[in-house]
């Protein structure tokens, strides 16, 4: 996830990370049961509502889709001409709106179209969905949360180390990018071969600097005690306060009737 | 608890490094007793590093080897103690400060400590706050580490061993990745520490001024050996042996020298710092002085002799640089810079030296303005064409060794420009010779010490026989000697006619190798003169945070007999004694 966390006092940010990642699960749960894009469009406005209210920067997530606007339409296009009729249960659905060649074959499905625009729905809803979770958890409450979830400690450890030093590691890159230019490299070579051999000057010394940062790092850890026990003190107690169990029962009241919509009543199909 | 008044105890202690030959320490007996404060110096590979990482039992718990003897620290074996264990009984602060920075923020990388050994939460907090307040870094709790400067980095890190609450505080070369400012508030974080005085500090450090001062005692290794054990001032006045262990002597205690070996003062009155230098002078000046005229004349003229002669290197009209819209790095310079000069780019961190010297070979292009260099207009050209005319080789040797041998490395900046079979191996081979690399042709690069690495980087821009050369710091992290021989290269190579340009923060190699020093200040030139006029400007400098060399600040001091003439070398002071003028009355 591009977005980093960001200090704040809402109540997102105050809430208790087990019942954050429980609402993330519903939200992950609710997009997925549904095929109907008006239920995705439903989802996407909430996550909406949450992303305004955590006051994270909706440039930041358009900047992040951006890229992405060219897969997007492909995904609409492929689905609309590859699903067959046979795929939708409603006749609305199965409507066939043309042929792309001639004599009836591939054929724009109205249920593919509607299905592709699911998907791109979906993939919104996920993408911000993440980025307020992301950017209202600090890492600490996540590698609480690892803990409380039995992740072995070497692996919380390891997770949230590498995150630390990604900004560390992009200003290796850089330097080095620069003293390799200074002696000529081109970075731009043309073709496969060109530009892998371009690559090497900056992946190997990228690769012995790490090595070498990892083995001061390891050095700076057991300095400081780590290893001793298998665990470590938590910084923050963390203990269910009256708004996470409103988060709780709002998350599992939205999960069942959801569920209730779309396995009783199978509304949300195409 | 029982009270053990040796800190550190070393008896008999040899280390050979895995797959090594020679060992790294040999038989060393040292007691360091508590609550003092102990440099150990030496020359790089002298087994500095080696040593403190004995002190925790980093060697062997994590690297292997074989060692022999008995390291025991605070009364605890280090042979049967975990590292881990040992963090509360000794701290250690490692060379480079951006690895032993853990946490995101500040308090969490703090906290990282205590919370491995399962202190509870309320107490962490209050240690955290007192470590951090330790360290001058009271407030900082919630900033981001990422985004602290050097200095306040490496003092992170001292207050993340500090937060064990350890009896023993072991740094090793703290200072050595830092730019001056950062070095200076190591060395008050240090003097605070210092009043304190249960903690033990061992420092291993290059000399400087400052240590001087403040140690109680000094050790030296020379190559995995105790050679030396005493007060500093009987190290620091004894240039002979501070010649043999390769440390630099203090600029002032070298006229101090002079006099002594001419039987003028005795051992004792050898200054180590400007103001006995300067009561010394003003002492035997009477007495002794020879001094009339000022022979200082002749550099000047030759400066102004190259300025009218020679055709212009590099060319740099309103230049203006923006990393982020709105905010000038560099606000409209304007400089010349002719042809087989010697420059020095200094000025505090961030004042825009590199973000200038980028601008050289055309890694940066300036949003306003323009640059020409040896005739091409930056803008038009490719760094990698400009490679082939301006050579800049960076701080980090590290960033831009990749090949296995040292020939290949040399060959890449050949083979990217273009040149073929005999032509390349020619000017290798003639670049191995002129480096004195030639012993390690076909070694790995990083098989080889910092110093050597350094060589290499160097190496590697100098096949292109560039026509000017670029050099970032080009000596941190080496010792005395590797400086010097570095430094007699790059004499070397401006005595030929390449134009040198040189960012430092050694005021010391400024004032002896430059001919134009040019001062950077919040992206735009303070001073531009000679290494004379700049550092005799001491107050605008001080504002800049720059600190002229020992030996301009004495001549500061002397104005009134040298006539406002600033000296930089200790021969110049010396020559007072010496001409055959008629003596000058006070």
């Amino acid at each position: 996830m591009s977005i980093e966390y960001l200090p704040g006092d809402t109540m997102l940010h105050r809430l208790d990370v087990r019942a954050k990642m429980f609402g993330f699960l519903v939200l992950l749960i609710l997009s997925f049961i549904f095929q109907a894009p008006i239920y995705q469009l439903l989802i996407v406005t909430f996550t909406g509502i949450l992303a305004c209210w955590t006051k994270i920067s909706l440039r930041k997530i358009r900047k992040m889709l951006a890229p992405l606007l060219p897969i997007i339409i492909m995904i609409t296009l492929i689905t609309g001409f590859t699903m067959t009729p046979d795929r939708f249960d409603q006749a609305t659905s199965q409507a066939i709106l043309f042929y792309i060649l001639p004599g009836d074959r591939l054929g724009a499905t109205v249920g593919g179209l509607l299905m592709g625009a699911t998907f791109t729905l979906r993939l919104f809803s996920m993408m911000i969905a993440s980025s307020v979770l992301t950017s209202t958890t600090s890492m600490d409450d996540f590698t609480q949360f690892f803990q409380i979830m039995k992740v072995p400690v070497e692996m919380t450890m390891m997770l949230t180390t590498a995150i630390r030093f990604i900004p560390t590691l992009d200003k290796k890159r850089r330097l080095i990018v620069e003293a390799q230019r200074a002696r000529g490299v081109k970075f731009n070579e043309k073709g496969m071969i060109g530009a892998l051999q371009s690559h090497l000057p900056l992946m190997i010394p990228m690769f012995i600097n790490s090595i070498l940062m990892a083995n001061s790092l390891s050095m700076a850890m057991l300095n400081r005690g780590y290893g001793l026990t298998r665990t470590s003190t938590s910084m923050r107690d963390i203990r269910f306060s009256l708004k996470d169990y409103y988060a709780l029962s709002f998350s599992i009241l939205l999960l069942t009737s959801a569920l209730f919509v779309r396995f009783r009543l199978h509304i949300g199909l195409l | 608890m029982e009270r053990h008044e040796n800190a550190i105890e070393l008896n008999q202690v040899s280390y050979s490094y895995p797959n090594s030959v020679e060992p790294s320490l040999k038989n060393v007996t040292l007691v360091v007793e508590k609550g003092k404060f102990v440099v150990l110096m030496g020359s790089s590979g002298a087994g500095k590093t080696t040593l403190s990482l004995c002190l925790n039992g980093l060697i062997p718990q994590l690297l292997e080897g074989k060692l022999t003897g008995q390291v025991s620290v605070a009364g605890k074996d280090v042979g049967k103690t975990s590292v881990q264990s040992m963090s509360k009984v000794l701290g250690l602060v490692l060379q480079d400060p951006e690895t032993q920075i853990i946490g995101r923020i500040v308090e969490e990388d703090t906290a990282f400590g205590p919370r491995n050994v399962l202190i509870p939460l309320n107490k962490i907090k209050q240690r955290v706050n007192l470590a951090l307040e330790k360290v001058r870094l009271k407030g900082y709790q919630q900033r981001l580490t990422e985004a602290l400067s050097g200095g306040e980095k490496q003092r992170l890190a001292i207050a993340g061993v500090l937060v064990m609450e350890p009896d023993i505080l072991v740094l090793d070369e703290p200072t050595s990745e830092l730019d001056p400012l950062g070095r200076l508030e190591i060395y008050e974080t240090l003097d605070d520490l210092r009043r304190e005085k249960d903690l033990t500090i061992l420092l291993v450090d290059h000399s400087s001024e400052e240590v001087i001062k403040k140690a109680d005692e000094v050790v030296v290794l020379n190559e995995g050996e105790v050679v030396w054990k005493g007060v500093p001032s009987d190290l620091f006045r004894n240039i002979l042996l501070l010649r043999k262990f390769g440390i630099k002597p203090i600029p002032v205690s070298l006229i101090g020298w002079h006099f002594f070996e001419k039987g003028w003062i005795s051992f004792a009155e050898i200054p180590l710092d400007t103001s006995s230098a300067e009561d010394l002078i003003r002492r035997l000046l009477p007495e002794f002085g020879r001094w009339h005229e000022q022979p200082h004349g002749q550099i000047k003229n030759r400066l102004q002799q190259q300025r009218s002669k020679k055709s212009v290197a590099v060319q740099v009209s309103h230049l203006i640089y923006e990393y982020n819209p709105g905010e000038p790095a560099l606000r409209g310079m304007n400089m010349t810079i002719e042809e087989g000069q010697f420059v020095a780019l200094i000025g505090q961190n961030g004042a825009g030296k590199t973000t200038l010297a980028k601008h050289f070979n055309g890694l940066l292009k300036p949003t306003c303005g323009e640059v020409i260099v040896e005739g091409m207009n930056t803008l038009h050209y490719d760094t990698s064409d400009l490679s082939k005319t301006i050579g800049y080789v960076f701080q980090n040797p590290d960033h831009q060794i990749f090949s296995a041998t040292v020939e290949k490395e040399l060959e890449f900046g050949l083979k990217n420009a273009n040149y073929k079979g005999k032509d390349i191996k020619d000017r290798v081979d003639e670049v191995l010779q002129y480096t004195g690399l030639e012993k390690f042709r076909s070694v790995h690069p990083f098989s080889l010490g910092k110093g050597e690495r350094q060589m290499i980087a160097v190496a590697s821009i100098l096949v292109l026989k560039p026509k000017l050369l670029i050099i970032d710091e080009p000596t941190t992290g080496s010792d005395w000697a590797g400086v010097q021989t570095m430094m007699a290269l790059i004499k070397k190579l401006h005595a030929a006619g390449t134009t040198i340009i040189m960012i430092t923060h050694d005021m010391d190699l400024v004032a002896q190798y430059a001919q134009r020093v040019i001062v950077l200040k919040d992206g735009d030139i303070l001073l531009d003169g000679t290494p004379q006029e700049v550092f005799s400007h001491d107050q605008m400098l001080l504002d800049s945070a720059i600190i002229p060399p020992q030996l301009c600040r004495l001549s500061v001091h002397l104005s009134d007999i040298l006539a406002h003439e600033t000296f930089i070398e200790a021969s110049e002071f010396t020559a007072m004694f010496e001409r055959g003028e008629k003596q000058e009355c006070l």
